[in-house]
């Protein structure tokens, strides 16, 4: 078909053409990388908004602002309480939290507290029959709608069971939806 | 000259083709749109029907006026309830039947009716495959409401696609009516 | 000419032909998106991505025996009961396992039931990385689906490309293909153990 078409025309007019095929084939290179990193954009930005990757340490009994409000890790203890699997621990984490922004529903959307290891291993909140929080600790959910106000310092904790390897090293953590993918990673106590 | 002619001819008759294809399909398929639509046959009562995705088999249909297989009544509601045999024919466990019964001639509420295994009470549970169950499907009616002594039940099946247009995934679609089953209806006083 | 139009055709049949090759060979898009399964046998820990599972125990029964809202309930079934005791950890973060399948010999899909409610020992479990719990799954089987089988395991019921744990169940069959103990009654609130 093509051949039909090139026949009979001069000889430049086939040198341009061939310059613009060669010159589209380069623009190919260029383009589609780009339209895949265009339509990737969004998704690899709500991927990053919904993960915790990237540790931001503070040193005990310093507080970090975070979420618009400043973190202190109160205390950390753990032990043999409750009722619990063999060769784990029962442990409660609080942070001591100044309230900045008190636009709690907006930038703690997601809020998590963790405890970390240093193997990288992570362990979330989790109910212990017979272990309850301290009086005036809550959790982070119900932080968000307690109406704390601007300059209140509020206590948030929760519970976690910890296996018996993993008791010495774990260090607590908090991510925050409007943070992410950055979160806060804290020393643990001096012995 | 003739060459000219000839060509242009050839370019009428191509593009001409698709208009004159399209032309003689719709007018085939008015012309058989025409011709009186089947009816819906009457379905057997005393043998599982096959219905897309469900063996069915409608074993009662009656009126409660009291709570019924778990299901809540209003005061001064009454429910019409019917009682079949749904078998699930595909290879996963599904709950796609609330659509297969819907009764005629009743004003019934828009939207499924409730729908409990008559052997605990659970209501809405997924089948699983190959395994028979008695379901009863209820429809709240008011309490006044005028019941024949007979009531149809339209019976709704689809058809199964390997791929569908979209995804090319295989499911379910098409909803079509089958045909109907008549049953008597029961009153049967407050029990169940 | 003619050689042109020969030519002309060769290549509109070669289109056609590889075209339909191409269409008929596409997998399916079920399969594209399908979980990645880890097989395993019984009594070994299948590391899948985000969890791990050991499936420890499959006991048949006639009826369930539970306690709901205070009330003992005994839920018969069509088939069988079967109640698969499990032993679950997480690989490196706090997760949880939600979605057990029973697939049959044949490729019948059942998946765990749904008339028990909630339980603090049925799905969704939450796991965590070092530590292993008991869970169960519980399904409702013909007899016939038993010999063969296989348990699936996955992190959530619609996870396409997450990696799904493919356990091959060994049933203890009697001679006429049914499993060779089947209790009559099974109490899902007696300790674990004794049943």
């Amino acid at each position: 078909m093509t051949a039909i078409s090139t026949d009979g025309k001069p000889a430049a007019d086939r040198q341009a053409e061939k310059k613009w095929r060669r010159r589209s084939l380069a623009a190919l290179a260029i383009l589609l990388p780009l339209t895949l990193a265009e339509t990737s954009y969004d998704s690899v930005r709500e991927w990053l908004h919904g993960e915790d990757l990237v540790a931001r340490d503070v040193d005990f009994g310093r507080s970090a602002p975070f979420g618009g409000s400043d973190w202190r890790l109160a205390d950390l203890r753990g032990g043999k309480a409750g009722r619990l699997p063999d060769r784990a621990f029962a442990v409660i984490a609080t942070f001591s939290v100044t309230i900045g922004d008190p636009d709690l529903q907006r930038l703690w959307l997601g809020c998590k507290l963790m405890l970390t290891d240093a193997t990288g291993r992570r362990w979330l909140p989790d109910f212990i029959s017979g272990v309850s929080l301290p009086d005036g600790v809550m959790n982070c959910t119900s932080a968000i709608f307690s109406g704390a106000k601007k300059g209140d310092v509020i206590t948030i904790g929760d519970t976690f069971i910890v296996p018996e390897d993993a008791i010495k090293t774990i260090r607590p953590a908090v991510g925050l939806g409007s943070e992410r993918p950055w979160y806060l990673r804290f020393q643990r106590p001096p012995k | 000259m003739f060459e000219t002619a000839r060509s242009r001819v050839q370019t009428w008759i191509t593009a001409g083709a698709g208009s004159i294809a399209a032309l003689f399909v719709a007018g085939l398929m008015g012309a058989f749109g025409a011709l009186p639509a089947h009816a819906p046959p009457q379905l057997p009562l005393d043998v599982a029907v096959d219905a897309g995705r469900w063996r069915i088999k409608p074993i009662r249909a009656y009126v409660s006026h009291a709570d019924v297989h778990g299901v809540p009544l209003k005061p001064g509601q009454k429910a019409l309830v019917l009682e079949a045999d749904l078998t699930n024919r595909t290879a996963q466990s599904d709950k796609a039947y609330f659509n297969v019964f819907r009764p005629e001639g009743l004003a019934v509420p828009e939207g499924p009716p409730m729908i409990a295994l008559t052997r605990d009470s659970t209501l809405t549970p997924e089948l699983h495959p190959g395994m028979t169950e008695r379901m009863a499907y209820v429809w709240p009616l008011a309490g006044d409401a005028k019941i024949p002594a007979a009531i149809g039940f339209v019976v709704t099946a689809e058809i199964f696609k390997p791929r569908d247009n979209l995804y090319g995934a295989p499911g379910w679609f098409n909803p079509y009516r089958l045909g109907t089953v008549t049953l008597p209806v029961a009153d049967v006083g407050t029990g169940s | 000419m003619r050689t042109r139009a020969i030519g002309n055709l060769l290549i509109l049949v070669a289109t056609v032909a590889l075209s339909y090759g191409m269409q008929v060979s596409k997998p399916h898009y079920a399969d594209l998106t399908a979980p990645i399964p880890v097989g395993g046998a019984m009594h070994d820990m299948v590391r899948a991505r985000s969890f791990g599972v050991r499936l420890d125990k499959v006991v048949f029964a006639r009826a369930l025996k539970t306690s709901q809202f205070g009330r003992t309930k005994l839920l018969t079934t069509s088939g069988l009961w079967a109640v698969v005791t499990t032993s679950l950890t997480a690989t490196s973060a706090s997760a949880t396992v939600a979605d057990g399948t029973w697939q049959g010999p044949a490729g019948l899909r059942y998946r765990q039931t749904e008339r028990l409610g909630y339980r603090q020992d049925m799905p969704p479990h939450a796991v965590d990385p070092g530590l292993e719990r008991r869970g169960l799954f519980v399904f409702e089987v013909p007899a016939d689906q038993i010999g063969g089988a296989t348990l699936l395991v996955a992190a959530r019921q619609f996870a396409p490309l997450d990696a799904q744990a493919r356990i091959s169940l060994d049933a203890s069959l009697g001679d006429d293909g049914q499993p060779a103990e089947v209790l009559p009654q099974y109490d899902l609130d007696a300790p674990p153990g004794k049943t």
